[in-house]
């Protein structure tokens, strides 16, 4: 797998944001071990500038895609560099607010080697220019570095997330996601080995038409079988599907909530990209009742795994986060279950029709941004507020804490109350309109029993996420947990933010839902008079 | 001057269209669709003022002001009135479905439901809302003294938002040119009235009342709204105009006409008796009549105006409006005359028990009504739009009486505890007012409520196969002479004596009504009145706390004299227009409008005279239409001498009269009328303990197995959640043996399944 030359020019085009986020990085990686502080404090205004870049790159210079799914680029990375942000601005302050403390208090001078500021900002944009490479990529190998590059950053991001008593914690939690991490990707990796066997190709246009001409010719070779659905398995690490959703609540819990709400979204993203890009290359073309092609449906074995997997997620996650009474515990089981939500719009696929309603695929790509905003949103409520005072964790805890929020801290009561209303599905916000074309697309691709589950779920999530409602809004403020403002402006930027997008998305969801439904398109019926203009073997180039 | 200034008004609307008839009449009227706005504007600045905390009288004189310019704009329209017009204020419901291609073949027919906010304004339109808008803008005026008590708090506001927001939904009910719109403002009187019942929300019987009134108005609303839809499935429209002139409508009516009622289906015959329900509701007819009484817990202005004048006639307009369909079912009118003249006379032997002076005005009304009913019923619908026309004023000038001595008398409405009030000092205006009310009321001769009766009676004698009514009615038009002056006689001449009733206040405006302070209420005593003190009457005992009476002030006096003023001077317009002495300019107005005869063709006569009947009846073998005067005048001043007897002469205390005397004659039929015939018991035995034992029956139901099942459900995801909760044991290699056991485990079951 040799990539020529000339197919490496071919593909620059759809890189020119990844290559400005990259060059953020490496400006970022110098600017923070610069001794003077001013300059240090550029690290992140330089990441912000860097993710303004790829986002406008992505949404002015890629060309159209040659894929399956030809227009999921563009949306993937805008989407992403948009919720980025916003966890930038959460980030701020995340490390070396101890040290910084210490140097301005001038009872330390500046070491560079005491200092992970750079370290930080540098992972960050590391793992978000991975997760753009997910979006562009058209090769299993493009595909696992692709993925590595957006997981590998966040171990060590969760490792250094907290400090002092809390250092424990996250590095217990780095640690288990570490080894569990690479557990996942041995297994997915294992399972892009034997797609390759079973289709002597790694390229996924190649992989593509592989399995087209199999299912011609007396069904899918069961080697490239197994190993799509190791694949499938294996990537759902990283979007925490059963069954390898156990790392997440400790890890959500061990880490700090900045890092809990890029955890939640940018990790997640990149793990739905590759089951989008996996699945697309066997296409959503079979019938529903066997694997006879022909039809709106996945192979059955396929749609059979991405269906259990779907039931289990979201029942998993929604049950174990009734029980919980850590507010992050919450948040990491319902994140699992919104991966759930999620893969029922993957079983759906991309249907028959350009609309979101019966797009799944554009309704997955809409409610990972909507999920993004609301989930850091969320989170970010934790971040800005600091326990005082005799107790282990200065960070907000149990659900407890919330109370009384909305009188004490209006701002970030309100925050918490919209976001959690958000993530329930409460309509008009923004939840739920990213679900009801989960809903719709679900309905039209008949799988009706898997909608029921769904409808269930999403009940079952309202008795915890009303709670995350009832304690800011209803209950009077606990007077023995008294409550401060961490000091980091941003923070709570970010969470009226998420708040005013929850809000504010909803009514502008028009144009958004339609540019979902555009990139979970599938090509357009091109004239025969252009397809020769492509060489066969098409831009992945082997 | 104000003339000159409503013609400019007048002027100033689009010119005549040329062409158009009843149905289809050309655009215009735009002035008409100021009225809704005006009130609308009424109704958001009494809402700021709530808001505001405006503790002033400013609502009160915002309301006056818009609908003293909502009744300028009726005017103005009326002055300049030339044809039926239709003004079209916006695109309101227009919803369209079908056209799409069955598997089956064919093609589902493209329906449409399409109704504006539009307004059709004829003749009946203006009469009615003339006197709705008038009487409003009078009231309002009333009213801003009468609630002067609430000044200091929000009441006073909410008050005169719920008042706004009754003028505006009695507009779009009265001018709507569908029957989507007319619903609109059925629910939005029937709210207003809910909202204006309760206003004493503190008091338990008051928000009874508003309870009963809306839930009993429900059960009308259920068939009017039946009847809309079937209406619609029949007829594919709620527009008037479309629906007058469909053609399966015209040949139905044509039917009908000839006398062919075995050509016209069943279901069509429904709709007329499904609109009689819901009119039957509003209007307070047996039996749904029970909410109106009740409803007399609200204030005063709130019981003249919607209890007493406009909304209750919003059944009769109904009928009116839609006459034609009522005249497509056989039995449809028929069943009016037949449940008004029961009405009639069961409202009026009730009437004659009560000892609440408020109460007797209530019954009163509902027995007036009976007549309006009755009056459509034998297809005088002249007739009863003319008495519903000067009902209006008397009646609402009667309540407003009866409300300016409860509101002097600190709620005092017990006919046995008051006695001589007009020559107390200052209550001379009430007492002359009143005065013209019960003879109005009364059918004394001449007056215009005995013109209005009077042809409601002969028709009624004229119509064949009606004399039974007839007799009916005329037997309760003794009965409300009588009524009417037993309340006269006893509160307002006689021996002077009064009691307080509970709402004892302070001094002057600052009391309260209900709302706060019945403390000092003490119990009654049978001291004499000596209120022939000069300055205050004082009662006498002492329990009293130096309680005055005070009389009412300039707003409630110049209400009350304009209204008998008005009450004289729509006599003569029983003498103008086309129908000179048959109701004359009111005849003139239902005439030309929807509600008047069948179009060329039809001859079956809608008039209210008789005149080219192929049959007429007679009473006692004289034209109807010549002896009714003399007959129902007799019987008039009978009543009025009866009461008299039995009540003034030789009086000398409150509590007792000549007619106590009598009672023991008659056995426990009194009592009976006292307690309402007992309709409430039985209703209450009828519908509310089945429906009480069956409500408990379920509660059972909905607790033992509902809720189980529900926490049932709650149960199991949380046990669920228990039960995998080890699998989340924080150790290491424990999640990475879940992990891949997990996935082996999928795959397996994956694989097992495929083979």
């Amino acid at each position: 797998m040799i990539l020529g030359a000339a197919s490496i020019a071919e593909k620059i085009p759809f890189l020119w944001p990844e290559i400005a986020a990259f060059l953020a990085t490496c400006v970022v990686m110098v600017v923070g071990l610069s001794p003077n502080l001013g300059t240090r404090r550029l690290c992140a205004p330089i990441a912000g500038l860097g993710l303004v870049a790829a986002g406008v790159l992505a949404a002015f210079t890629t060309p159209e895609g040659t894929g399956p799914l030809p227009f999921l680029m563009p949306f993937a990375k805008v989407v992403l560099c948009g919720v980025g942000l916003v966890l930038l601005l959460l980030a701020s302050g995340v490390v070396d607010r101890d040290e910084e403390a210490v140097i301005a208090a001038g009872k330390a001078t500046f070491n560079p080697l005491r200092t992970n500021r750079a370290e930080f900002y540098a992972f960050f944009l590391f793992s978000l220019t991975g997760l753009m490479l997910c979006a562009s990529a058209d090769d299993l190998i493009w595909l696992f570095l692709a993925l590595e590059l957006t997981s590998l950053p966040t171990y060590i991001m969760v490792t250094m997330s907290r400090t002092g008593r809390d250092g424990a914690r996250s590095c217990e939690a780095g640690v288990k996601y570490f080894f569990l991490g690479a557990l996942g990707a041995a297994m997915f990796l294992y399972g892009f080995a034997l797609l390759y066997g079973g289709t002597g190709t790694t390229s996924l246009r190649g992989i593509e038409r592989a399995f087209v001409s199999q299912s011609g010719s007396g069904g899918i070779n069961s080697i490239a079988m197994v190993g799509m659905l190791l694949s499938i398995v294996g990537v759902g690490f990283k979007i925490a599907a059963v069954p390898m959703h156990l790392y997440t609540p400790d890890v959500y819990e061990g880490s700090a909530s900045p890092v809990a709400a890029f955890l939640a979204f940018v990790p997640k993203t990149a793990g739905f990209l590759a089951i989008i890009l996996l699945v697309s290359t066997m296409g959503w073309t079979f019938a529903r009742d066997g694997s006879a092609a022909g039809g709106h449906s996945l192979p059955q074995l396929v749609l059979l795994t991405l269906w259990v997997m779907a039931a289990l997620t979201m029942t998993v996650g929604n049950v174990l986060a009734l029980l919980q009474k850590s507010v992050r515990r919450i948040l990491a089981y319902s994140s699992i279950a919104h991966s759930g939500y999620m893969l029922v719009g993957v079983i759906a696929g991309p249907g028959d029709g350009t609309s979101i309603t019966r797009n799944g695929i554009a309704a997955v790509l809409f409610y990972l941004l909507c999920y993004g905003l609301m989930n850091v949103g969320a989170f970010a409520v934790l971040a800005c507020l600091d326990r005082k005072a005799g107790d282990d964790s200065p960070e907000l805890e149990t659900v407890d804490d919330l109370r009384g929020l909305c009188s004490s801290h209006p701002v970030l009561g309100w925050t918490m109350v919209v976001c959690a209303l958000g993530l329930m599905g409460f309509p008009p916000l923004l939840g739920f309109f990213a679900k009801v074309p989960l809903f719709t697309s679900a309905i039209a691709a008949g799988e009706i029993p898997l909608v029921i589950v769904l409808g269930l779920n999403s009940a079952i999530a309202a008795f915890y996420y009303l709670q995350l409602v009832a304690a800011p809004m209803l209950e009077a403020p606990d007077t023995t947990v008294r409550t401060e403002p961490t000091g980091h402006a941003a923070r709570p930027m970010a969470a009226l933010i998420s708040a005013a997008s929850v809000v504010g998305v909803a009514v502008a969801s028009g144009p958004l839902m339609e540019a979902g439904a555009k990139a979970g398109g599938k090509p357009v019926a091109k004239k025969p008079a252009e397809q020769p203009k492509r060489p066969p073997s098409g831009p992945s180039g082997h | 001057m104000l003339s000159g200034i409503l013609n400019s008004l007048a002027a100033l609307m689009p010119a005549a269209e040329a062409g158009g008839d009843l149905l289809h009449p050309p655009k215009g009227a735009m002035l008409m669709l100021a009225v809704p706005v005006l009130t609308l504007v009424g109704v958001l600045a009494c809402t700021i003022c709530a808001v505001a905390r405006v503790r002033t009288k400013l609502p009160a004189w915002i309301s006056v002001a818009c609908l003293a310019g909502a009744f300028g704009c009726v005017l103005a329209t009326f002055l300049g009135y030339e044809g039926p017009r239709h003004a079209v204020g916006f695109e309101w419901i227009h919803l369209q479905w079908g056209g799409e291609t069955p598997r089956g073949g064919g093609q589902v027919p493209i329906r449409a439901l399409h109704a504006n906010f539009g307004l059709y304004v004829d003749t009946l339109t203006l009469l009615w809302m003339l006197f709705v808008t008038g009487l409003a803008t009078l009231i309002a005026l009333y009213a801003s003294e009468y609630m002067a008590g609430d000044v200091r708090t929000a009441g006073y506001s909410r008050f005169f938002v719920a008042f706004n927001l009754f003028v505006f939904s009695m507009s779009c009910l009265v001018m709507a040119d569908n029957l989507l719109l007319l619903y609109l403002g059925w629910e939005g009187v029937g709210l207003c009235s809910y909202l204006l019942i309760g206003y004493f929300y503190k008091k338990p019987s008051a928000v009874a009342a508003a309870k009963k009134a809306f839930i009993v108005n429900r059960i009308g609303d259920l068939g009017l709204a039946l009847g809309i839809m079937l209406i619609f499935v029949k007829f594919g429209t709620v527009e008037y105009a479309t629906l007058l002139a469909d053609s399966k409508f015209q040949g139905f009516l044509a039917a009908a006409t000839a006398g062919d009622f075995a050509s016209i289906p069943w279901d069509i015959q429904l709709i007329p008796a499904l609109l009689m329900i819901g009119a039957f509701g509003k209007s307070a007819q047996f039996p749904l009549y029970v909410w109106l009484p009740d409803a007399m817990e609200g204030p005063t202005p709130v019981s003249a105006l919607i209890h007493a004048a406009t909304m209750v006639t919003a059944g009769v307009f109904l009928i009116a409006r839609t006459f034609w369909v009522f005249q497509v079912s056989e039995y449809a009118l028929p069943i009016v005359a037949w449940i008004g003249a029961i009405t009639a006379l069961l409202a009026a032997t009730i009437g004659m028990a009560q000892f609440d002076i408020k109460r007797i005005m209530a019954y009163s009304t509902v027995s007036q009504l009976g007549y309006m009913f009755a009056g459509l019923g034998v297809m005088t619908s002249v007739g009863a739009a003319f008495h519903v026309f000067t009902h209006a004023f008397f009646k609402a000038l009667l309540f407003l009486a009866c409300g300016a001595v409860m509101h002097g008398f600190a709620g005092q409405l017990d006919l046995r505890k008051l006695s001589g009030v007009q020559k107390m000092p200052g209550w001379r205006i009430v007492g002359v007012t009143m005065l013209v009310g019960c003879l109005n009321l009364a059918g004394f001769p001449l007056l215009a409520g005995f013109w209005s009766k009077d042809m409601i009676l002969a028709q009624a004698f004229a119509e064949p196969g009606y004399s039974a009514v007839g007799w009916v009615l005329l037997l309760t038009a003794g009965l409300t002479a009588y009524y009417t002056f037993r309340v006269y006689f006893r509160v307002f001449v006689g021996p002077q004596h009064f009691e307080p009733g509970d709402e004892v206040h302070g001094h002057d405006d600052a009391h309260g009504h209900g709302d706060h302070g019945h403390a000092h209420a003490e119990p009654a005593h049978d001291g004499h009145g000596h209120g022939d003190h000069a300055g205050h009457a004082h009662g006498s005992g002492g329990g009293q706390h130096g309680f005055h009476p005070h009389p009412p002030g300039w707003a409630i006096n110049l209400v009350l004299v304009v209204l008998a003023i008005g009450a004289f001077a729509i006599i003569p317009l029983n003498f103008i227009g086309e129908h000179a002495g048959h109701g004359g300019w009111a005849a003139d107005m239902v005439h030309h409008s929807t509600a008047g005869p069948l179009p060329a063709g039809a001859g079956h006569a809608a008039e209210g005279h008789g005149g080219g009947h192929a049959e007429h009846g007679t009473f006692l073998g004289m034209d109807p239409h010549k002896v009714m005067y003399y007959v129902s005048g007799v019987v008039g001043i009978v009543g009025i001498g009866i009461a008299f007897v039995l009540h003034l002469a030789g009086r000398t205390e409150a509590a007792r009269s000549r007619a106590d005397g009598l009672l023991p004659a008659l056995g426990p039929i009194p009592g009976w009328a006292q307690h309402k015939w007992y309709v409430d018991e039985f209703y209450d035995f009828l519908i509310r303990t089945p429906l009480w034992v069956a409500a408990h029956l379920f509660h059972l139901v909905d607790k033992l197995i509902v809720d189980g099942l529900v926490n049932l459900f709650g149960f199991i995801p949380r046990a669920l959640g228990k039960a995998i909760r080890p699998s989340q044991s924080g150790v290491l290699h424990g999640y990475a043996l879940a992990m891949a056991g997990g996935v082996a485990f999928l795959l397996l079951i994956v694989l097992m399944a495929a083979l």
